[in-house]
């Protein structure tokens, strides 16, 4: 007990050097603490929004699988078998609605909704918004590439196939969406597409209406409760009428309404939504009254129906289920040219880039602070020990055990170190989230630049920068929009940016090992000296 | 009975010899003095029965009990009370902390230590102001006295003291002298080590010391 009174007097009495041994301990003290507060901070973000991450997660054929297949099987010198290749694909068709809804009886999927696309030309004065100018003007007839809906591409492999088996056709100036449900329209549930005229159709209704973008609308001077007329691009005598209910607009729409030259049905503007129910009756209709005929030249049939491109969706509450769906769906029968694929993970993974980088720099320098502060407090006690030798001389020539004094020096560091730890620990707590979501937006905007300049340098990604902005924040639910990842890369730059805190329990017990850690090295320093020093030569050579 | 006895005590620093077969014989309420010429070993006999340093041979006998086989530090702070030539202070305390701190380190138990302490200083005149004020602000004397209060506060069986009046004046010195004096009448063994003739006349025995060599 005596040695716990002696060491606070002694503390007291030797205000100067205990106070800048003080400052040192909470310098590191500080600086650890921010250190294993951006590290706790990153482990928090992944922990917290892998658990709260709705995951969704597509079917889709995985081409590179095949592709490695047919390559595995060529010789050495030999070329890709690109026939064989083309008529693998030939006879891949992609899964049907009750193939995807028996997946969907997994215990593991929350949410299971599907699209089925397709392209329209319009008719009677229905014309499309186009970007295009003079002769390249898009129009109802010239466009003739076939594209894949807006919302395919990102998607991995191929993701759907116009049912029916006979493939070709002409692109339509509009890309018509059905969607299986309201929780299908996603862009409507986070709120980047808002109904302003009208409302949304039924869900599920079989009746032709429909709801156009405001653009189209404008563009059109149509207004709810008119009708347009529609037709099927190969057979231009295949006419069905849509009835507009509602008039919406997409904000995200506009960020990248710049990326559409020559691809009018690509352009959310002229994207028509309508039920899966209803598009799927024009579908079946245009399959009804489909013709046949052969190319004369390459001998392949093509078809006038409608190429419907089906896809579906599967909702996981988090990162397990969706894997162990990945399991399932093998064990239900899904064939292995297929695989279950999400971008969220993906773009989860990517919005952690400027905090997990933050929190590997936040490792190294707590090692520096950590090592250069135990190296500090070393010399300061190798410093106090010599200053000291006298004291330590009288105390143990009193009959006071080596022992004794050497508990007495590493109660004394103990207790500066405790109290500057403490102390740092309290600072720490209260500027680490400021200064981990300073250092993170550096990060951020380190690492936007940089995504920026890669886009840039394959001639990709000019956005304006109200976009920019808006992307790097995730959505405020933890989720990653799924069509929004087959809209295009933008969720790549959907950065976690700030964090909301740092210190916890964890940090604290971390805290307090540090200061034993380092009460520990320097007692040890004093230790070894105090056990080495002899008394009656330290009084010897005072008098 | 003798208190301590030295038996054929040598101690000798690497080659150098400084004392040899030392035999010598202390007896409670008894004054004694080792005198002997500087270099004649007074301070390292000091030491050896101090148990700060071992002899190099030879036995040191407390209660007839050799010392080797009672733990060193024990024995210092509790069978024998060693006033220094330097007094040896924690400068940073209070004379008063010095005596409560002797008395810790003893493991004194069952008195109000802070009030026994006061109660010593007083007996070697230190009022309670200078008793609280740290030792570097208190004259050589003073700090003589906190010494002496310091080595009598776990009540030792034996005073060492190491030139205890070297550094005072006449009239200081005849004050510490009659401290002495009043230890050894209470039956304490007190032994001074001094060249100055004027103690070793106060002195009931004297032992000299001889240069080894001289």
């Amino acid at each position: 007990m005596y040695i716990i009174k002696n060491a606070l007097k002694c503390i007291g009495r030797s205000k100067g050097r205990n106070i800048l041994i003080g400052v040192i301990v909470f310098v590191i003290a500080l600086s650890a603490c921010l250190g294993l507060s951006i590290r706790q901070a990153a482990e928090s973000a992944r922990e917290e929004t892998l658990k709260d991450l709705k995951i969704t997660a597509n079917i889709s054929f995985d081409r590179n699988a095949m592709m490695s297949e047919i390559g595995a099987q060529r010789e050495e010198g030999q070329k890709f078998d690109r026939e064989q290749f083309s008529e693998k694909m030939g006879k891949m068709s992609g899964l049907t609605l009750e193939e995807y809804k028996k997946y969907a009886t997994a215990e593991t999927v929350k949410d299971f909704y599907y699209t089925v696309t397709t392209s329209l030309n319009g008719s009677d004065g229905f014309s499309s918004v186009t970007t295009e100018t003079g002769e390249n003007e898009s129009t109802a007839n010239n466009s003739a590439a076939p594209e894949m809906p807006a919302e395919t591409r990102g998607n991995k492999g191929v993701g759907g196939f116009g049912r029916g088996g006979i493939g070709g056709g002409m692109q339509g100036d509009f890309s018509v969406i059905g969607y299986s449900g309201e929780n299908a329209m996603t862009t409507f549930l986070e709120g980047t597409a808002t109904i302003n005229k009208g409302s949304v159709f039924s869900e599920g209704t079989e009746n032709y209406d429909c709801i156009i973008p405001s653009e189209l609308a404008e563009f059109n001077s149509l207004s709810v409760g008119d009708s347009v007329k529609i037709t099927n691009p190969n057979k231009e005598d295949e006419a069905y009428t849509l009835k507009i209910v509602g008039i919406y607009t997409d904000s995200s729409a506009n960020e990248s309404g710049t990326g559409f030259m020559g691809m009018t049905a690509s352009d959310p503007a002229n994207q028509i939504y309508m039920s899966y129910n209803a598009l799927s009756k024009i579908i079946a209709a245009s399959e009804k009254n489909a013709t046949t005929e052969s190319n004369e030249t390459t001998g392949r049939e093509s078809s006038t129906k409608l190429n419907g491109q089906l896809n579906a969706a599967y909702v996981f509450s988090n990162v397990e289920d969706y894997e162990q769906f990945a399991n399932d769906v093998i064990e239900m029968g899904l064939n292995e040219n297929y695989t279950v694929s999400s971008s969220d993970i993906e773009a989860f993974e990517n919005s952690l880039i400027p905090l997990n980088t933050l929190s590997r720099l936040a490792g190294y320098f707590l090692i520096v602070i950590l090592l250069i502060g135990a190296i500090i407090l070393i010399v300061l006690n190798i410093f106090n020990v010599r200053e000291r030798k006298y004291e330590i001389g009288v105390l143990t020539a009193m009959g006071m055990k080596k022992f004794k004094v050497a508990l007495q020096f590493l109660t004394e560091i103990f207790v500066i170190t405790l109290a500057a730890v403490i102390l740092g620990a309290g600072i720490g707590a209260v500027v680490s989230v400021p200064v981990t979501n300073a250092l993170l937006e550096n990060q951020v905007a380190a690492q936007s630049d940089r995504s920026e300049r890669i886009e840039q340098g394959f001639g990709r990604g000019q956005k304006p920068d109200s976009a920019k902005t808006e992307m790097q924040s995730p959505p405020e639910d933890g989720s990653f929009n799924p069509f929004g990842a087959f809209m295009g890369t933008n969720n790549q730059n959907a950065y976690v940016t700030e964090i909301s805190s740092a210190m916890n329990f964890t940090v604290l017990l971390q805290m307090l090992l540090i200061g034993i850690l380092l009460t520990l090295i320097a007692g040890a320093v004093s230790m070894l000296f105090i056990m080495r020093y002899e008394p009656l030569k330290i009084l010897a050579n005072r008098d | 009975m003798a208190i301590l006895k030295l038996d054929n005590i040598c101690f000798s620093y690497g080659e150098t010899e400084v004392l040899k077969d030392i035999s010598f014989e202390f007896e409670s309420g008894k004054m004694y003095c080792i005198t002997g010429k500087s270099g004649a070993g007074k301070t390292t006999l000091l030491s050896v029965l101090s148990g700060l340093a071992k002899p190099t041979s030879g036995d040191i006998l407390y209660d007839n009990k050799n010392i080797k086989k009672i733990d060193r530090y024990r024995f210092r702070s509790k069978y024998i009370g060693v006033i220094f030539q330097s007094y040896n202070l924690i400068t940073k305390f209070t004379a008063l902390e010095n005596v409560v701190l002797s008395m810790e380190i003893a493991g004194v138990k069952g008195i109000k230590k802070k009030k026994k302490a006061l109660e010593l200083l007083q007996s070697v005149e230190l009022d309670e102001k200078e008793a609280n004020r740290r030792v570097l602000h208190l004259s050589g004397g003073q700090q003589q006295r906190v010494a002496i209060a310091r080595a009598l506060s776990y009540d030792p069986e034996i005073i060492l003291a190491d030139e205890p009046t070297g550094n005072l004046d006449g009239e200081t010195q005849n004050e510490i002298m009659n401290i002495f004096k009043a230890l050894a009448e209470k039956g304490k063994c007190v032994i001074l080590v001094s060249h100055s003739p004027s103690i070793a006349n106060c002195c009931d025995v004297n032992y000299e010391l001889k240069k080894i060599n001289a």
